[in-house]
């Protein structure tokens, strides 16, 4: 009895958070209950600045507003995180790298996760050691790569980046951000912690049906399409953070024979996907283990399949199946309800279904592997597919656009933070890949850039908003450079 | 506004921890106060925003739980009541509301009205955690097991789920399991909700306790109470804590300090044993005596003592009548384990002993593993003369090792030193 009356406490986490956020960077239903475990986006390309290299990004736990403490955005040390590599193009995962937590909570009397420069504790300026003390609430994290069946311990114990609080509990936050870096043995260089979310989208209008900004979204004028530096319409994610994982690898441990090769060779060519699990729990334990030690509770492969084209009713059964068994959304795929949608909202010839102009996402072929032979395609599967022979456009010559503009380095071949993917996918779903000149319309939301930039170099992403000094960008505010006086437009 | 409240909040408090080294001041606010400010400031900016009235029916039950004051289970059912005439039967409401039963132990009602919820919304795992909750307060054990399992299959990994889970697992005799799941439900739980956090590491340290590895909970009670200081739950068990290492007086102490925290009636029989265990006859007497009266004048309650005024009837008044009395009728009410253990405790008492240990049969059945019903489970089948039984019943309970296997052990060594002398030619 005395127990119940502490268990029914526990509801309250799950009663209250149905109401707190209604937003969408949280695509599926059941995922949207689990913070934690979302999936926000996911990225992989070759190095910019290490051409035998791969980087791959798993941003988890969408919309993180940086103000919001006392807790801030830990990983969740239930969750396992993992980044997959289809090699064989066979759909199934070759090679996996695990990502684990811990959580130390080092002031159990504090109410806040940091605390620095406030009742005697000191600045926060380091993430381990002196300089560490006002950091409370810890996270470390272990690296594991199953390969084979077989799992080898990268790293363990690296430290993650705290959220950025502020000016006075952490002064130097550029420095903290850095020493999240770590380089372990063999070229593999990790890094997790809260960033800014390098994702932007007029999510509001997008959402609403389609319902662009006039004269802005909806179809782009050459002059706002062909500006790769600018945003015409309000970046709904501006000023968010979000966590993320990154991790860089030699090309030799990814591909099937351990070599390097050419954009030609189909060899060149992984597939790739995030993912999430949760441990697989019996109230009644047995000598049987659960036949499946970990549940998946999200993935992401090329962006935005799940939020554009999955059907709700599907969208949790896709997030916790299998690539390989994507079959069962065919239908999903080759005739996506967006591209109607695109017909009857802004008035765009399609091309009929099925659209196997689009297989080139979920299967191995042409143009990203163009190397692969029919045999070669491999099931329906959601994957990242990227050609590691096709070397890194260079930073300054990157297209928004990737390459749908002839920069061959971006989505879909691969994703790098850069990449447009809501122009693109929009404009790939119209059938822009059919025939570019009939259905080639410059669909987009006019929100081209993340205006807080992109980093140049590992981890490629950029530290977190600062809690006490950053702000949103919303309609009528300022947030858009390409607008007069740089004023987001509301209609 | 809400956000820079909390967030005000949050500074004061940490300033408050460092600036008071010891760690005996409590927080600013408790997170429930916290929820009902919240919520009222809502209600005052809007006085006819149902969901305000629905988040305060809730903050006033969490309060509920802070306290032990059931008053705050009445205040969260007028607060339920404004919701329902703003807007009638919706559907947060009438959650809270099965919530509401279930504090205020009307399980069969908080059943029924949880089967109904379910059927209106069949994929809710909350309603599905009332399930669970009700069924094990009755007694239906598979039932709440399969709704347990259903939370945790649809939602790997959520809390509610979780806690459920482990609780399932302590009384089907699992308690190495239901530390895991504690423990992975305490790693999701943020620094900030420092009561759930206290809570869990207290349940953690309960199962520790349980099964004998005394410093190990009495490490967690301690960092429990730094991070929510008095917290009624862990002063409890580290008073049994002290009861288990025989510092009776620190005991006595502790339970006290519990008692003033939360003036329950059970919380009074706790105190009345510590008093007796401290040789502190005259104390406990009194104790017993304001036991009595606060127990009695809610036995007929949902929410009441009875499982203590059945022990305080048997093991201290010598009134087997009114044990069994008392007993019957809450044994009309539900069939826990635990309901289960003081009906057949009463039976015993009044030399029906055959259908006692059917009784506590039954409860230990289930697979719970807890010293002082199987030490019953002994003495009952001793009475019986099935010294077999009593022996291997008496050597569970004292192999576990926790605060009741004392005297489990004493009786063991009776009855080994009997069986020896017998066995003597």
């Amino acid at each position: 009895m005395k127990q119940l009356k502490a268990l029914l406490a526990m509801a309250l986490l799950v009663l209250t958070s149905g109401n707190m956020f209604a937003s969408s960077h949280r695509e599926a239903p059941i995922t949207a209950l689990d913070r934690s475990a979302d999936v926000t986006d996911w990225y992989a390309f070759v190095s910019y600045d290490h051409p035998d290299r791969v980087t791959m990004i798993l941003n988890v736990d969408p919309l993180l507003e940086p103000a919001n403490g006392p807790n801030y955005f830990p990983f969740d040390p239930n969750v396992l995180y993992e980044m997959e590599v289809d090699n064989n193009h066979d759909g199934i995962p070759d090679i996996v790298f695990q990502f684990r937590f811990t959580t130390t909570i080092a002031l159990p009397g504090v109410f806040t996760g940091y605390v620095g420069g406030i009742a005697g504790i000191p600045q926060i300026t380091s993430l381990t050691g002196p300089g560490s003390t006002g950091l409370s609430l810890r996270q470390t994290y272990s690296v594991t790569m199953v390969k084979n069946g077989v799992a080898t311990t990268l790293a363990a114990g690296l430290p993650t980046v705290p959220s950025n609080v502020g000016p006075l509990t952490m002064p130097d936050y550029n420095s903290l951000f850095q020493q999240g870096v770590h380089n372990l043995s063999n070229n593999v260089r990790v890094f997790a912690g809260t960033v800014d979310d390098p994702f932007y989208i007029d999510l509001g209008a997008a959402f609403d049906s389609l319902n662009f900004r006039m004269g802005v979204g909806g179809i782009l004028s050459p002059s706002v399409d062909a500006d790769d530096t600018h945003n015409y319409a309000p970046d709904a994610v501006a000023g968010y953070n979000v966590n993320t994982i990154v991790l860089e690898v030699p090309i030799t441990m990814l591909t099937v024979d351990g070599k390097l090769h050419g954009a030609g060779e189909k060899e060149a060519v992984i597939g790739t996907y995030g993912a999430t699990a949760r441990p697989s729990i019996l109230v009644r334990r047995s000598n049987v283990p659960p036949p499946t030690p970990y549940q998946q509770v999200n993935r992401e492969g090329n962006s935005l399949i799940n939020e554009l084209i999955i059907g709700t009713g599907s969208k949790d059964k896709f997030s916790t199946d299998d690539p390989k068994n994507d079959g069962q959304f065919a239908a999903f795929f080759l005739d996506p309800l967006l591209a109607h949608l695109f017909n009857s909202v802004l008035g765009l010839p399609i091309p009929p279904a099925p659209r196997l102009d689009l297989l080139p996402l979920v299967q191995y072929m042409a143009p990203i592997c163009p190397g692969c032979g029919p045999q070669d395609a491999g099931p329906i599967a959601d994957l990242l597919r990227l050609n590691t022979g096709i070397p890194a456009t260079p930073v300054g010559k990157q297209k928004r656009m990737g390459f749908l503009v002839g920069d061959n380095a971006g989505f879909p071949n691969g994703r790098r933070p850069i990449d447009d993917v809501v122009d693109i996918a929009a404009r790939a779903v119209a059938g822009i890949l059919v025939d570019s000149v009939k259905y080639g319309a410059a669909i987009g939301d006019g929100v081209n850039i993340n205006e807080n930039g992109y980093g140049t170099t590992f981890p490629y992403l950029i530290p977190a908003n600062s809690g006490r000094n950053s702000h949103h960008v919303g309609p009528g505010q300022d947030g858009c450079s390409g607008q007069p006086n740089g004023i987001c437009p509301v209609n | 506004m809400q956000k820079t409240i909390a967030m005000i909040l949050a500074i004061l408090g940490t300033a408050a921890a460092f600036a008071e080294t010891a760690a005996s001041r409590p927080p600013v606010l408790s997170p429930a106060q916290l929820g009902i400010t919240r919520a009222q400031h809502l209600i005052d900016k809007n006085s006819r925003d149902y969901e305000a009235y629905n988040a305060l029916a809730v903050a006033l039950a969490r309060r509920a739980r802070e306290t032990s004051d059931p008053s705050f289970y009445t205040q969260g059912e007028q607060a339920l009541d404004k919701s329902f005439a703003i807007a009638p039967g919706n559907y947060d409401g009438a959650r809270i509301q099965v919530w509401l039963l279930l504090g205020k132990d009307e399980f069969a009602s908080a059943l029924e009205a949880a089967t109904k919820l379910n059927k209106r919304v069949p994929d809710d795992v909350m309603v599905y955690g009332f399930l669970t909750d009700s069924n094990v307060q009755l007694g239906n054990y598979n039932a709440a097991e399969n709704a347990a399992q259903w939370m945790l299959n649809i939602r790997p990994g959520n809390l509610p789920g979780l806690i459920r889970a482990a609780y399932l697992r302590e009384l089907i005799g699992d308690p190495d399991g239901a530390v895991e799941l504690m423990k992975m439900a305490l790693d999701s739980t943020p620094p900030s909700e420092a009561e759930d956090r206290a809570w869990i590491t207290t349940q953690i340290a309960h199962l520790k306790l349980a099964t004998g590895k005394t410093s190990e909970a009495e490490e967690l009670l301690q960092t429990a109470l730094v991070t929510f200081p008095g917290y009624q739950y862990a002063l409890r068990n580290l008073g049994e804590v002290r009861e288990q290492q025989k510092r009776y007086d620190d005991a006595v102490a502790l339970f006290q300090q519990r008692y003033d925290a939360a003036p329950r009636a059970e919380n009074l029989f706790d105190l009345a044993e510590a008093l007796q265990m401290a040789g502190r006859a005259t104390e406990a007497k009194t104790a017993f005596a304001e036991f009595e009266t606060k127990s009695l004048a809610e036995t007929n309650r949902a929410d009441n003592s009875n499982h203590e005024l059945i022990m305080y009837y048997a093991d201290y008044a010598n009134e087997p009548a009114k044990a069994l009395e008392v007993a019957r009728r809450e044994y009309d009410r539900r069939h826990d384990v635990f309901t289960l253990d003081c009906y057949a405790w009463a039976l015993h008492v009044n030399g029906q002993d055959a259908e006692a240990r059917k009784q506590v049969e039954a409860a230990l059945a289930v697979g719970i593993q807890d010293a002082n019903m199987l030490r019953h489970a002994g003495e009952i089948s001793l009475m019986q003369g099935d010294k077999a039984a009593a022996q291997r019943y008496l050597q569970q309970a004292s192999a576990l090792n926790a605060p009741d296997s004392e005297r489990a052990r004493q009786l063991l060594a009776a009855l080994s030193l009997t069986t020896s002398t017998s066995a003597q030619p």
